[in-house]
């Protein structure tokens, strides 16, 4: 009802059109039409696995006589999502970068000192982690955020450690991913037949409807089956880890699929006149 | 131990090339497309945009091996074209219409919190008039 369309807005509705029906700083819900499922679907894998972000992906582990084995907690420490706004512009990757090893303008780091004195049990958490960059921080939603559960420690444990942090995307580890998976939607009827249900007895009462199945029209009964039909409109909702704007992560999605497609335009243009001179 | 590096999965080798031309010995106008480093997002989006196209009378695509990170493309096109050209074409839409995309995104995340509840009150008007009538 209360959602917004850009056809509303300008007044005119051709080629692919957005409907934005919810959007808070960690999550979306839109509706993008009269695209090519391969495009719609394009988008939604560059959102989980080309969007760069950064994560511990480094450690030094100097004490640690918790519980935890060293590979264990560098495996958690890896999973905390940190703040990872414009990092596309601010960061390069380790790997093209100049430095040997690492350094400031490919890396940041974060350092973890805690002890336990007192004679209970003690939480490290995310929010122990300092670091030397302060636009790039373990997420807390507010000052509340207990932050996350790194490890648990009694009285005399130890844990004392360098993180460096790095710049990659989800396709490389899942720990880079912006989002928390992409809820993807079309065809909520199945008028299409692209999915076939499973069933006991009776699809009508195991498969409910999705929510997006208001705004399309029902199949009439008896209605023949169109083979030409084409999937048109596309649900998309998702949350993200909190690394990221939601709206951020669309963005960046489509400047990187459309950058995939200049960079390949360019190969296929330096291959062309290559030829010519052959 | 054996594992490969998973930076292979986006990361060019040494004197490999992003995107090699073999045309096709047998069919005219036809020719295969070998890019490097990328996947179903790319390899699907290609196809299917050029399968819109009247010239193209083949168009397919396939990631060989999980282990390569690669996919390849065949194209067929009408004599009067070549595939070179029809998959420039692909590439110059695709490009537009990611661009459309983003504007219309752009546009649409400025005026949310403007427009939200002024959007909120026309529907409740219009709702009001169309069941008047
Ligand atoms: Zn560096």
């Amino acid at each position: 009802m209360n959602d917004i369309s850009l056809s509303a807005i300008t007044g005119f509705d051709s080629g692919p059109t957005v409907q934005l029906k919810e959007l808070e700083s960690d999550h979306i819900k839109f509706s993008l039409s009269n695209v090519d499922l391969s495009v719609a679907n394009g988008i939604r894998r560059a959102m989980i696995a080309d969007v760069p972000t950064m994560a511990i992906d480094l450690v030094e582990i100097e004490t640690n006589t918790t519980v935890l084995t060293d590979e264990f907690i560098a495996h958690r420490l890896g999973l905390i999502p940190l703040t990872s706004t414009d990092v596309d512009k601010n960061f390069a990757y380790t790997r093209e970068c100049n430095c040997t090893d690492y350094c400031n303008l490919c890396s940041v780091e974060l350092n973890l000192n805690v002890k336990c004195t007192e004679d209970r049990t003690m939480e490290v958490t995310s929010r122990e982690l300092i670091s030397q960059n302060d636009n790039i921080v373990p997420v807390t939603i507010d000052d509340q955020d207990p932050g996350i559960l790194i490890a648990k420690m009694r009285k005399g444990q130890e844990l004392k450690l360098k993180c460096i942090a790095k710049k990659g995307t989800g396709k490389e580890h899942a720990k880079w991913s912006p989002v928390c998976g992409v809820g993807f939607d079309y065809d909520p009827y199945n008028k299409l037949r692209h999915t076939t249900y499973w069933i006991e007895d009776d699809e009508k009462t195991e498969w409910p409807l999705s929510e997006n199945a208001k705004e399309e029209q029902p199949p009439i009964e008896g209605e023949p089956f169109d083979y030409n039909a084409v999937p048109n409109k596309f649900y998309y909702k998702f949350e993200t880890t909190g690394s990221m704007e939601a709206k951020d992560v669309v963005l960046s999605s489509l400047n990187i699929l459309q950058a995939k497609f200049d960079e390949l335009r360019n190969e296929l243009k330096r291959e062309q006149n290559m030829n010519q001179y052959n | 131990m054996n594992a490969p590096d998973r930076f292979e999965l986006f990361v060019l080798g040494e004197g490999q090339k992003k995107l090699t031309i073999t045309p096709d010995t047998k069919l005219p106008n036809a020719a295969t497309f070998t890019i490097q480093k990328e996947d179903h997002t790319v390899g699907n989006m290609l196809r299917m945009q050029l399968l819109k196209n009247k010239k193209v009378l083949f168009a397919g695509y396939k990631v060989p091996h999980p282990l390569e990170h690669c996919i390849i493309l065949k194209i067929q096109t009408t004599p009067d074209t070549t595939p070179e050209a029809m998959l420039m074409e692909a590439f110059d839409e695709l490009i537009k219409e990611f661009s459309t995309i983003r504007n219309k995104f752009e546009v649409i995340f400025f005026f949310f919190f403007f427009f939200f509840f002024f959007f909120f009150s026309i529907n409740i008007f219009f709702f009001y008039i169309f069941n008047l009538e």
